[in-house]
Parts: structure tokens; C-alpha cells; sequence
């Protein structure tokens, strides 16, 4: 007779528990995911019926399902035109939001990179005076949220906006306060990644003739490539889910992120929800795949941020 | 000759001063962003707008903001949300991280899959509620609306008044939106708990814990024992940040509750918003952001002291 050990009922009790979590865990994403592929009448059925794949005499046949793109098509809205794909998407969301989205997160993200990659250096390789000041003020300052600063933040931007700067426009003022938000934690985690690569290697090209920053360049950054990659995967996240500061900061519409554009597409679309789904997944997707293939980077990122606050 | 020494005293001058113009941008971003803003967010919880500009009102700002009934209301419900988020967060992230904390075949698709949430925007999270419950059409809104489950009429979470409240004006229970609104923070913020406290789980030697087994130790015990001791220090830490974070995300309240039904769910962070910039009350809006912030450099205070943070600087 096969009696499994307690050791393998114990080993599928867990395995059975996490399946359950996951599966609780993915339910609201994926009932987003239905709602967004539903037609309008399967949308205003009451009571709602999870999958639209029931016929007057069957609750369930699945060669009658009426999968729909109409979701998809009204946040979409393509029209013909004589362009290279002699499609066009005119719908706000892709035409506007999200590339001023994919504008803030980029060049954050790569400005980040380049002030946490060089403060973390000198943090990690230099003992100067106010070295330990520095640190601990900027760690403090990684815990002061948006919210509180937001007012002064908003003040300071009506004073520019109306000092009519020659090339300013908002754009360039939110980047700036993306960075001042996202640059404390980065600087921590820059640091922690150059701690961990020895520094013999720096000792060994300067006495090879290297300048400073040519041991930097040449023999440290390399190293460090996964680790700032990590700093840029999460700051692009931060930045592309980022609502309020875009939503108050930014006078002009055409400006203001992709979150925005969302906001503003929910009081549009109460009763249609198929097309506020479709809108929701069109926005998360990129991030989520982005998250899958890179999870590694994520979660080193976040552990070195998280247990430092 | 003169000319390679002053060459040589150039290269030594920008080589002792490279951290310096290393850290420098950094300095001066933070600066204008952050430091810059908050001095003025003080100074402007002293001010009023008057039509000829601002002019000192000395506490007037903080005196109108505690005679408002609706601040020390949002000060209850941000009590009441802090409490059931921070909560549930922790026991369910302690859960699956001691699910997760032990070798697993499938262990990397597990931790994938309950990650996704955490990888989502809280405004999009907010939504992907909302369609869940809305009125008549969402899908849970078929089951919570059923009469027979929730007597007299069924449950329609996001306009379903409080319940009357048990002590004075203290908002508890909580109204089922104020509940659903936990809920919808906590699925979103679980992913970051549980990894946190997996990390620390996984610095605890297997020996430690081998070694309690043998001298007849149960699971319980040693979970009480041993390892909640020895991870006290981020569960703290997972604490402080939950709240931090739980006091300062608006997003989610924005999308699922707008802060209704009536005002139950109307936390600080969301009155901080309504005051500013639908009132357009700024002095006011920022006496409240102050005690935010206050509240905030507390917590951050806690959190340094207690990670240590200070030998780790050097």
C-alpha cells in the first residue's frame, strides 16, 4: 500500500494553501480582465453573470460566448488614416497620456540613475566630513511623503508658471519634483550596491593608472550595471503609477500623465465599465509584463530600499 | 615647470573634491524639493489669501481646522483605516511569508504571481474595485446585493450608510465602504509585507530553529518563541511603513470611494486634498498637512532608531 510521509502531506497542504492564496490574490485582475472583453448588453445584465456565455435555455455554452473588443475599440478609438499602419488610435488615453506617462517615467528614471549612481559612489567609496549627516538626512528625507509638500510644491509652480521662463513648462517642473521624491530611497540603494563590490577593484585600476573617474567609468559601473538597472526598472514603475503630484501640479491637460487620464476617463465612462476596464488593462499591462521578466531587479531594489525604510 | 604644477595641484584638487560635485546635484534637488517646500508649508499654515495677497493670521488656520466637526471625524475614520490596513496586512503577510519561508518547488511562481498586485497603481487598484461592486452590474454586487444575505434590502457597499456609532461620534464600525476600502488597501500592499518579512524570516539559521524541533519545541512555539522575536525589528518596521504609507496614499481613495458615501470615508489624506484645492483654503490645508508631517517624522524617527540605521552610515 503507498502511504505518503507527513512530510509530503504537509509539502501539498502548503502547495494546496498558496494555490488558494494566488488564486485570491489574481481574482480582482482577472475578473477586470472579463469585464473588459464583455459587450455593453453583458455589462448592464442584473443580476451580472460572470462569463457572457449563457443562451435563454443553458446557463453555460461556450460556443455561444460573445467575446467583444468594443472595450478595447472606444479607448482605442482607431480611425483610418493614410499614415504608415493607415490606422491611427485617437483615443486621449494612447495618443496623449500615455506618452507624456512614458516621457516622465523615462527621463526620471534615467536622471535618477545618473544622481543616485553618483552620490551612492561617493557615499560608498568616500569618508568626508558630514558623510553620516548627509546619509541619515537623506534616509529621512525617503520617508516624507508627496502629500505634505504638495501645497508649498503647487505655490511654487504657479510662482514659475507666471515668471513665463524662456523653454520652461510644467513638464520640466514635475520632472523635478519626480526627482526629488524618487532620488532619496535610489541614493540608499545605489549605496548598497556599491558596497557589495569590493573595493580592491577600484585600488587595483588606480594603481593601473586610472583616474578616478576612469575607475568609475571603466571597471565599477559595469559591476553596477544590474543594480542601477534595478533603480531604473523601479523608478519608472513609481513614476508611471504616480497620480496626485500629476494630477495638481500640471495647469494643462495635454501635460498631465497617463493616471490622470484614467481618472478623467472614470467619471466619463460611469455605467460603461467594459471600456474603463479595457482603459485599466491597457495601462497596467506594460508595467506587469515588465515586472515578470524583470522580478529579480525588482525585488533587489526593494529589499535594499524596504529594510532601510 | 610652473605649468605642471599648477596641472598637478588642479588634478589633486578635483580629485579630493569629486565626492563633493558627486553628491552635490543630489544635495541641491533635495533642497528645492523637499526642504525648501516644507519650510514654506509652515510658513504658509501662518497665512491667509486676502485679496491684496497673503498676510499673517498668527493659529487662526489651526484653530478653524480643529473647530471643523469634519477634521476630528477624518481624524477617527484615518484611525479606524490604519488600524484594519496595518492589521490585516501584517497577519496575512506573516502567514504566507512562513508558507513561503521553506524550500518549494514552485516557490519563484508563487512569489510572481502574489506580487502582480503590488506592481499595480493604487488608482488603477481603486478602479478595479470599483467595477467589482458597482451598483446593480459589478459581480460581487450580484452576491452582496442578494436580500437574503444581507437583510432588509442586500448590500451596496459603495452607497450603504454607517452603522450608528457605539462610542460618541467614533466611527466604529466602520460603514461597509470604509471596510471594502481596507480591503481593496491591503490586497494591494500584502505583496510588500510578505516579501519584507520573508527576507527576514530567511536570516534566521536553520540550526536555531532545527535545534528548538529537537528539544521538543511545537510549530507554535516555536513561531511565539523564536521566530517572531528574532524578526521584530522589521515587523516594526513593516508597521511604521504600512501606516506611512496608509496615512499618505490618496489614489485609492480617489477612485474606489471619492471619500463618500456621505463622508465615511473621508480620511486626512483625502481632506487635505478637498480642503486645498476644492476649497481652495490653503493656509488651512497646510496647518493639516503640518500635523500630517508631524505624525510622519514621527514614525520615521521610530523607524531609524530602531533598524539601526546609523551604525550601517559609517
Amino acid at each position: 500500500m503507498f502511504t505518503p510521509s507527513p512530510r509530503r502531506v504537509e509539502s501539498w497542504l502548503v502547495n494546496a494553501a498558496l494555490i488558494l492564496i494566488c488564486f485570491f490574490a489574481l481574482v480582482p485582475i482577472a475578473t477586470t480582465v472579463l469585464i473588459s472583453f464583455k459587450g455593453e448588453r453583458d455589462i448592464i445584465r442584473n443580476p451580472p453573470n460572470i462569463l457572457p456565455c449563457d443562451t435563454p435555455e443553458r446557463a453555460f455554452d461556450i460556443r455561444e460566448c460573445r467575446w467583444a473588443l468594443e472595450g478595447y475599440r472606444r479607448v482605442l478609438s482607431p480611425k483610418p488614416s493614410n499614415g504608415l499602419l493607415s490606422v491611427a488610435l485617437t483615443g486621449n488615453i494612447v495618443r496623449v497620456y500615455i506618452p507624456n506617462s512614458f516621457f516622465y517615467a523615462t527621463t526620471t528614471a534615467l536622471l535618477v540613475v545618473l544622481l543616485a549612481g553618483m552620490a551612492g559612489y561617493a557615499f560608498s567609496r568616500y569618508r568626508f566630513r558630514g558623510h553620516r549627516f548627509l546619509l541619515v538626512s537623506i534616509l529621512a528625507i525617503t520617508g516624507v511623503p508627496l502629500l505634505t509638500n504638495l501645497l508649498a510644491l503647487f505655490q511654487m509652480g504657479a510662482v514659475l508658471r507666471k515668471a513665463q521662463l524662456p523653454f520652461y513648462d510644467d513638464r520640466l517642473y514635475l520632472v523635478l519634483v519626480y526627482l526629488g521624491f524618487f532620488l532619496p530611497l535610489s541614493v540608499w540603494i545605489a549605496k548598497g550596491f556599491f558596497d557589495t563590490i569590493p573595493r580592491d577593484l577600484d585600488e587595483a585600476a588606480l594603481i593601473d593608472g586610472c583616474s578616478p573617474l576612469g575607475a568609475l567609468l571603466r571597471v565599477i559601473l559595469p559591476l553596477a550595471f544590474p543594480g542601477l538597472m534595478a533603480i531604473f526598472l523601479l523608478t519608472f514603475v513609481n513614476v508611471w503609477n504616480e497620480f496626485i503630484a500629476g494630477y495638481l501640479l500640471v495647469a494643462k491637460n495635454e501635460f498631465k500623465p497617463v493616471m490622470f487620464g484614467l481618472y478623467e476617463f472614470l467619471g466619463q465612462n460611469i455605467i460603461n465599465l467594459q471600456v474603463v476596464a479595457a482603459a485599466c488593462i491597457l495601462i497596467a499591462l506594460p508595467i506587469v509584463v515588465v515586472f515578470i521578466f524583470a522580478r529579480r531587479a525588482f525585488f533587489a531594489a526593494m529589499i535594499e530600499g524596504a529594510v532601510k525604510g | 615647470m610652473q605649468q605642471i604644477g599648477i596641472r598637478r595641484r588642479t588634478q589633486r584638487w578635483l580629485r579630493n573634491s569629486l565626492p563633493f560635485w558627486l553628491i552635490l546635484p543630489t544635495v541641491l534637488i533635495l533642497l528645492t524639493i523637499q526642504v525648501y517646500p516644507a519650510l514654506y508649508t509652515i510658513w504658509l499654515s501662518f497665512q491667509e489669501r486676502k485679496p491684496t495677497g497673503w498676510s499673517f493670521v498668527g493659529w487662526a488656520n489651526f484653530k478653524r481646522l480643529f473647530g471643523m466637526g469634519l477634521f476630528g471625524e477624518s481624524v477617527g475614520h484615518t484611525f479606524v483605516f490604519l488600524l484594519g490596513y496595518a492589521g490585516l496586512t501584517l497577519v496575512l503577510g506573516f502567514v504566507i511569508a512562513l508558507l513561503l519561508n521553506r524550500k518549494l518547488r514552485f516557490s519563484g511562481f508563487y512569489v510572481t504571481l502574489l506580487f502582480i498586485p503590488w506592481i499595480i497603481a493604487d488608482i488603477i487598484v481603486g478602479i478595479v474595485f470599483r467595477l467589482l461592486v458597482v451598483p446593480d452590474y459589478g459581480l460581487l454586487s450580484g452576491i452582496l446585493q442578494n436580500p437574503a444575505l444581507f437583510p432588509p434590502n442586500g448590500l451596496s457597499v459603495l452607497t450603504a450608510v454607517p452603522p450608528r456609532p457605539w462610542l460618541g461620534d467614533f466611527p466604529f464600525p466602520p460603514a461597509p465602504a470604509m471596510i471594502y476600502l481596507i480591503l481593496a488597501a491591503a490586497w494591494r500592499a500584502l505583496p510588500f509585507v510578505t516579501l519584507l518579512l520573508l527576507a527576514a524570516m530567511q536570516t534566521i539559521p536553520r540550526e536555531i530553529l532545527e535545534s528548538s524541533r529537537i528539544d521538543g519545541a511545537n510549530r507554535g512555539q516555536v513561531i511565539r518563541y523564536i521566530v517572531i522575536p528574532l524578526i521584530l525589528p522589521t515587523l516594526v518596521v513593516a508597521i511604521f511603513s504600512l501606516t506611512l504609507s496608509g496615512m499618505n496614499g490618496v489614489g485609492m481613495v480617489f477612485s474606489l470611494t471619492g471619500g463618500g458615501p456621505g463622508s465615511s470615508t473621508e480620511v486626512l489624506s483625502y481632506m487635505l486634498y478637498s480642503i486645498g484645492w476644492r476649497q481652495l483654503e490653503f493656509g488651512r490645508a497646510a496647518a493639516l498637512a503640518l500635523i500630517i508631517a508631524a505624525v510622519n517624522w514621527l514614525l520615521i524617527g521610530g523607524t531609524l532608531r530602531l533598524t539601526g540605521v546609523e551604525e550601517r552610515s559609517r
